[in-house]
């Protein structure tokens, strides 16, 4: 055997691309790409109209001896073509050739063109309708007429040529390049128009060194060109293996490569406001930057943005503020620190310590007493620093256009967590959180949350400023309603100071360095007769006033203040605090309202004032220390009984998230949790902005599918998730890697998750343990039973070690669950639990009877009253229990009788338990009853599949004939596929579900031959 | 001009179970002892050397080689997963058909624990995770060993395009341990029915415990040369490679939703096609495969892959007895990783050993009558295909 036969073998062997039986017509196939193109597909079996009018490249002349001169070639080489002389402007003459000569046509190769190169000032009208008629009219009537033909027979391949020099533009070819780019639409819609009866459209941009070549590159570039470079492409686009439609390629030189549209992502502006020309300005780095892009595929995909944005809808604005892009708005975070010396100097600042006599001033500003506290208003200054440093910095909100002239403070409310340590490292995190429209001027509220070291919160603040002339959009007013108002009766306290002379000028090195309240000439332009006091510096006075009257003298019960700045102060005069108690709306603080006024003046400058107090004070949430167990390890005495209910548990999860900020952007998947028995949904959200827990949901990154107990049991770090999962008792979907990253679940503090459970459980909404029914006098129930159980272990200190197992006793009617472990530690014994090395299921009346000797656990067994899963071997380990004292048992239940009711072990709490789910009754006799009525109204159904089936559903047995009008029998029979599968997925696809799905997924086993199983889908809408 | 690539000494170890084999450098250094008595060369005479591995800390190719010389010589540590041992031997080729060197030890070993493959480093990006993500999109995450969720799921595609008989599956298991009966070196040497196949354990259906390759300690080498070197050295009509190739996944393998693509049936058959044109020669001219039956799935889908058969046909190929003794080809007459196990280091250079004993017409009761041109497929998740031609003058 030669080189070239073994050659040709493994060729064949391979699958050479063939074209036996088609026809194709290629148009300009006289000289270059035509030619090329024509050759290439009548070796392989093609045959081809060769079509060429003869004429030269600008389109002058026509003679036959072109398309001849191919036609011979073919033949010479043992395949089949004819010519044609025809202009492509006759198409269907083209078409008739191909039909006349062989009955069909299956492909067409538009690749006639001529050239009329000329700069756009030279051009005529000829040049333009010449170009435009051979390239598009012309590719157009040839299509056109072969179009019906390919969609009857099913099968068609259409090819255009476009051009470089349209896809880019090229000097001189401006008829050219609109012809080339036309035939790009028109083959991208008849792709779509064709799709349906495999009439596939492409466009190829070529470049060849061709006739029409020779006048724009070089010569030895075109040479390099050679137009069998092209032609594969072609062949392979037009092979009826190919699937590609709608396609535009760039080829030539050994380069193939396929074209597409990239669209910048752009800027979308929310509906419903005028966009003036200058956003569009101001928008234009985004508008055309392709670092964030998309590449639109069709109309749909094109139009998805835009249809997005219909439900948009503009919050307004104006030139001083655009709400839409500053609600909401938040600030990078950032860090600052105080120590004792800001403390006090802030306290000298606000007023304190006029007396250097009075303990209960030095207090503030003394480091060294002995009850050195910081002055609680002094959360504001931390807070307010950052925003000053931002403002220093030029760092505004996007869509904040005003300046600082038109800015007043117009409210304030400052919370602690709890008392101000006396020095700190702060993590601020800042936002825009509403922005009213008061008609003339806009209220702008900042909230800042500041953090500890720690991450635990400290301090909050909400900055409420008014905004002058900035209002006015129409926008919402927010709420009006007159808060924190006076009672109509003679202050509870009083207290009168006056201010120094030189107290702005100590405030404000606190960090307001406003030269409004510094400098005379400054304050004069703004038309006050002298520098003004800060209005957070009569604030500082107020609550300390306020501290001084109702908590005795001592800051740590401070809650929160907040304030409404109705007038300015002046430095050097007299301020009355005028304070009332109040009943506090939740009853876990004090309330004081209160007023400042202007003595002199007799102005009000502090209106809508309280200040809330703290009944205990608030202590340091404790280091955090990873710990396995979220509610497992609680102390006994505070922790609240029963174990935590799933609700539970996700409250705790949302609470983890809360305290950790950065959680969400470490982990950024979504997670749904579908729990069963009973069922729920939640999604835990740690992806989008802080992160969130909320019930309810259907979708998400990652999907965990299991039962209520063994959520809970996870989350108390009872039961692996490891485990869960081989055991098939947790299902994992979607994007299953993410699953790993729930690994945080395992550093939630115990301590925290009791106070969060305990919290909830106050207010109302929590489940306690559950007790267990009540035994019949006499005898012991299965809760003192365990109970004897634990005393022998504890009796006997070298059990564990030697049985090495643990058991979980799954008991029913009253259901309990109990783990008895004797692997860890010295054994024990507890109330739930869901899996252990063995697993033992009966009922509580048996298992009594058992302990009590009354009943052989074999026997139990053999009758299946008893059922051991998991190692079945390690329960011969249990014969322990036979060894159990039955007087010790006796003083044991007597001892737990005696004692109070508390003494009672508790039963199960409401999560832990595992109850045996109860047997569910079957739903295939009826679903098979509806089948047979309808096989009998529609016996196609069944006959159309041709086979017998035999169905196993949940052991049970079934026999399909649809050889005929199909009839169903109980029992096997001979058959030629059998569909083994549960209840439940029966239900499934009788709901519609694919019987392929359920295959892949292994819910369904077929022996036999499956593509019987393709057939069957007569199941769907029979529940 | 590419030089042309001899293999002159082949050498392997029996393949074990875990905890019964040697340590890994002790059985390295067997098979590659054993490899260089083959070709009758001194360890002096080895200009680098390539060890494949993938269970292990770095440098085991050193720690094994330097027991058979400190010869400073260049030694390279190469890990694929299952295609490792492959890999290794192509980089060895590599060196000698570029003319970097005249003679090079291509060395793989693998110790291996009890049980299913699972991942090592879970503080990190999973290499697996664009499979294991399609997998689950298309067919859920189940608690079965995930390579066998793997292919046993490319089964399940291929069953119900074609409509093929659990029992085909289990038949290549039967054949396998026929084949294993007569190779010393394979961990399982005795007979399984088909009906027992069948009957034992589901792992992943259609796979059953049978159907599934063994974990397995083991190690295997190859002394490859130039045509200068085996003339200076009086070796005459060595074994030669006649083309060899590697693919990795294309984007068939995660984007169309088909377990056959993911398990990279589009890569083994780029992989093949490549070696076909390159050597001249079509699957028509080769008596004897030895291919990557991890699973008996992967196996049939492999006879498709390699143009032993065409696609959908893969049953009757096996009814008609084409992959045994007799029929068209001989495939795995080792025994292939089903029988003989699958040390994942070694097993492409054990299948290499294999296939030169039967170009040299010293197989024993293996030997297939007339061997003149061997394949061999060695495929990893992850991933990557070699597949090579071997010839004999």
């Amino acid at each position: 055997m030669s080189i070239d036969e073994r050659a040709q073998r493994v060729r064949n062997e391979m699958g050479e691309m063939r074209f036996d039986g088609r026809v194709a017509i290629v148009t300009g196939a006289g000289n270059g790409l035509g030619r090329s193109h024509a050759l290439l597909l009548a070796s392989r079996g093609c045959k081809v109209v060769v079509n060429d009018l003869g004429g030269g490249a600008t389109g002058a002349g026509k003679s036959s001896s072109a398309a001849d001169k191919v036609v011979e070639e073919i033949k010479a080489a043992g395949g089949e073509a004819v010519a044609n002389y025809d202009s492509v402007e006759d198409g269907d003459k083209i078409v008739q050739t191909a039909l006349d000569n062989w009955k069909r046509i299956d492909i067409v190769v538009n690749n006639a063109g001529i050239l009329r190169d000329t700069s756009f000032k030279k051009l005529t009208d000829e040049d333009w309708d010449l170009i435009y008629r051979v390239h598009v009219r012309g590719s157009y009537k040839v299509t056109k007429a072969a179009w019906d033909h390919m969609q009857e027979a099913g099968f068609g391949r259409v090819i255009f040529t476009a051009s470089a020099a349209g896809i880019y533009g090229n000097f001189g070819q401006a008829n050219y390049a609109m012809a080339k780019l036309g035939l790009v639409g028109f083959s991208n819609t008849l792709a779509i128009e064709g799709k349906k009866k495999n009439v596939l459209v492409n466009t190829i941009a070529p470049i060849a060194g061709s006739r029409l070549t020779e006048t724009i590159l070089p010569k030895n570039i075109t040479d390099a060109l050679k137009p069998e470079y092209v032609s594969p492409l072609v062949a392979y686009l037009c092979h009826e293996s190919c699937e590609e439609t709608g396609g535009l390629f760039e080829v030539g030189g050994g380069l193939y490569t396929k074209l597409r549209w990239e669209r910048t992502e752009g800027k979308l502006f929310k509906l419903g406001r005028e966009i003036k020309p200058e956003q569009i300005k101001k928008s234009w780095g985004v508008i055309t930057d392709f670092g964030k892009s998309t590449y639109p595929a069709n109309i749909n995909e094109s139009m998805g943005p835009i249809l997005g944005n219909l439900e948009s809808k503009a919050l307004g604005g104006n030139e001083f503020i655009d709400v839409d892009q500053a609600l909401g708005h938040e600030f990078p975070p950032q860090t600052s620190r105080y120590d004792e010396k800001d403390l006090a100097l802030y306290a000298l600042g606000v007023g304190a310590g006029a007396n250097p006599l009075d303990s209960g001033e030095l207090q503030y500003v003394y480091e060294n007493a002995s009850d050195f506290r910081a002055l609680p208003t002094f959360g504001v200054v931390p807070a307010l620093g950052v925003v000053f440093e931002a403002l220093k910095r030029g760092e505004t909100a996007p869509g904040m256009n005003y300046g600082f002239d038109r800015i007043l403070h117009g409210e304030q409310y400052t919370e602690l967590k709890r008392p101000l340590p006396p020095s700190a490292k702060l993590t601020h995190k800042a936002k825009i959180k509403e922005i009213w429209d008061k008609g003339k001027g806009a209220v702008v509220v900042t909230a800042i949350t500041s953090f500890d070291e720690d991450g635990n919160e400290l301090v909050y603040n909400e900055l409420s400023t008014f905004v002058r002339g900035a209002g006015g959009w129409g926008g919402e007013r927010g709420p009006s309603a007159e808060i924190n108002v006076p009672p109509n009766r003679a202050p509870d306290a009083t207290v009168e100071e006056k201010i120094s002379d030189a107290q702005a000028l100590l405030y404000r090195l606190s960090g307001d360095i406003n030269p409004l309240h510094v400098d005379p000439g400054f304050a004069k332009a703004f038309g006050f007769d002298k520098p003004i006091l800060h209005g957070l510096c009569t604030f500082g006075y107020a609550a300390r006033h306020v501290i001084k009257s109702f908590s005795k003298n001592d800051p740590r019960f401070f809650k929160s203040i907040k304030v409404r700045f109705s007038d300015s102060v002046f430095p050097g005069e007299t301020l009355v605090t005028e304070m009332w108690k109040e009943p506090s709306a939740t009853g876990q603080s004090e309330k004081i309202v209160f007023r400042c006024k202007v003595k002199e003046r007799d102005k009000s400058v502090i209106s809508n004032a309280a200040i809330e107090l703290y009944k205990e004070i608030p202590k340091a949430p404790e280091k955090k220390k990873p710990a396995a167990a979220a509610a497992a390890a609680a102390p006994a005495g505070a922790a609240p009984s029963g174990e935590p209910t799933s609700a539970e548990a996700f409250a705790v999860i949302g609470d983890f998230i809360g305290q950790n900020g950065g959680l969400a952007s470490e982990v950024g998947k979504t997670f749904l949790f579908k729990l069963s028995g009973p069922d729920s949904a939640w999604i835990v959200d740690l992806k989008n902005g802080k992160g969130s827990v909320a019930s309810g949901g259907t979708s998400a990154d990652c999907i965990l599918e299991l039962s209520d107990a063994d959520f809970c049991a996870m989350v108390a770090g009872k039961a692996d998730p490891m485990k869960l999962w081989t055991e098939k008792k947790l299902k994992i979907g979607g994007d299953v890697m993410a699953s790993q990253k729930l690994m945080f679940l395992k550093k939630i503090d115990p301590k925290r998750a009791m106070e969060v459970v305990g919290k909830l459980r106050a207010a109302g909404g929590g489940a306690g343990a559950s007790a267990p029914a009540a035994a019949p006098s006499g005898e012991p129930t299965s809760a003192e039973a365990f109970a004897v159980i634990g005393d022998f272990i504890e009796q006997n200190g070298g059990l564990a070690a030697e049985v090495g197992k643990t058991f979980l006793f799954r008991l029913s009617s009253p259901d309990s669950a109990w783990t008895v472990d004797l692997k860890n530690g010295k054994g024990s014994v507890t109330a739930g639990g869901t899996s252990a090395d063995c697993i033992l299921d009966l009922s509580d009346d048996d298992f009594r009877a058992m302990v009590a000797g009354k009943a052989d656990p074999m026997k139990l067994w053999t009758e299946k009253k008893l059922k051991i899963g998991g190692d079945v071997m390690a329960s011969q380990k249990l014969m322990f229990l036979k060894k159990i004292d039955p007087k010790r048992g006796a003083e044991v239940v007597a001892k737990l009788r005696g004692a109070s009711a508390s003494a009672q072990p508790a039963a199960s709490g409401g999560g832990a338990t595992a109850k045996p789910a109860a047997a569910k009754a079957s739903q295939a006799p009826a679903i098979l009853k509806v089948l047979a009525e309808r096989f009998a109204k529609t016996p196609n159904l069944a006959t159309e599949v041709g086979a017998k089936v035999n169905l196993v559903i949940s052991d049970k047995f079934w026999h399909l004939d649809l050889t005929g009008p199909g009839k169903i029998t109980e029992g096997q029979a001979a058959a030629d596929v059998a569909l083994t599968l549960s209840d439940d997925d029966l239900v499934a696809l009788a709901k519609g579900e694919s019987l392929r799905e359920l295959y892949q997924h292994g819910r369904v086993r077929i022996d036999g031959d499956t593509r019987v199983a393709h057939k069957i889908n007569f199941f769907k809408g029979l529940v | 001009m590419a030089r042309r690539v001899n293999v002159i000494g082949v050498g392997m170890t029996k393949f074990q179970k875990p905890g019964a084999s040697d340590e890994y450098n002790v059985m390295a250094v067997k098979a590659a002892r054993a490899a260089l008595e083959d070709a009758k060369v001194d360890y002096k005479d080895v200009a680098s050397a390539y060890c494949g591995y993938v269970y292990g800390d770095s440098t085991c190719g050193q720690r094994s080689v330097y027991e058979l010389g400190l010869t400073g010589i260049p030694v390279f540590n190469v890990n694929n997963n299952c295609s490792t041992g492959s890999t290794a031997l192509m980089l060895a080729a590599q060196a000698i058909a570029g003319g970097l060197y005249e003679c090079v030890l291509a060395l793989g070993f693998e110790k291996m624990e009890k049980g299913a493959l699972a991942s090592k480093f879970t503080d990190r990006a999973n290499p697996l995770e664009w499979q294991a993500n399609l997998m689950s999109k298309v067919q859920g995450f189940n608690a079965a060993p995930p390579a066998a969720q793997m292919f046993g799921g490319a089964g399940r595609e291929y069953r119900w395009k074609y409509g093929t008989k659990r029992e085909t599956f289990a038949k290549i298991s039967s054949k396998a341990r026929k084949h294993a009966a007569n190779n010393p070196y394979a961990m399982f040497q005795e007979q399984l029915t088909v009906e027992e196949v069948l009957a034992s354990p589901d792992v992943f259906d259609p796979l059953t415990r049978y159907q599934c390759c063994p974990p397995t300690c083991g190690a295997a080498a190859a002394i490859l040369c130039s045509d200068e070197f085996a003339k200076k050295h009086g070796i005459s009509k060595p074994v030669w490679i006649a083309a060899q190739e590697m693919t990795t996944d294309y984007e068939s393998s995660f984007k169309e939703d088909s377990m056959i693509k993911m398990v990279g049936f589009d890569m083994a058959k780029a992989c093949a096609n490549k070696v076909y044109e390159k050597a001249g020669l079509g699957p028509k001219d080769v008596q004897v495969v030895e291919l990557h039956d991890c699973f008996t799935a992967n196996e049939l889908l492999t006879y498709e892959a390699l143009g032993l058969c065409k696609e959908g046909e893969a049953e009757k190929f096996i009814d008609d007895g084409d992959n045994t003794y007799g029929g068209k080809f001989v495939t795995n007459p080792s025994g292939g990783l089903l029988s003989k196990g699958h040390p994942l280091g070694a097993t492409g250079l054990a299948q290499c050993t294999e296939l030169v004993w039967q170009l040299r017409g010293t197989a024993d009761k293996r030997q297939v009558p007339g061997a003149k041109v061997a394949l061999q497929h060695n495929l990893g998740l992850g991933g990557a295909c070699v597949v090579t031609m071997y010839r004999a003058d």
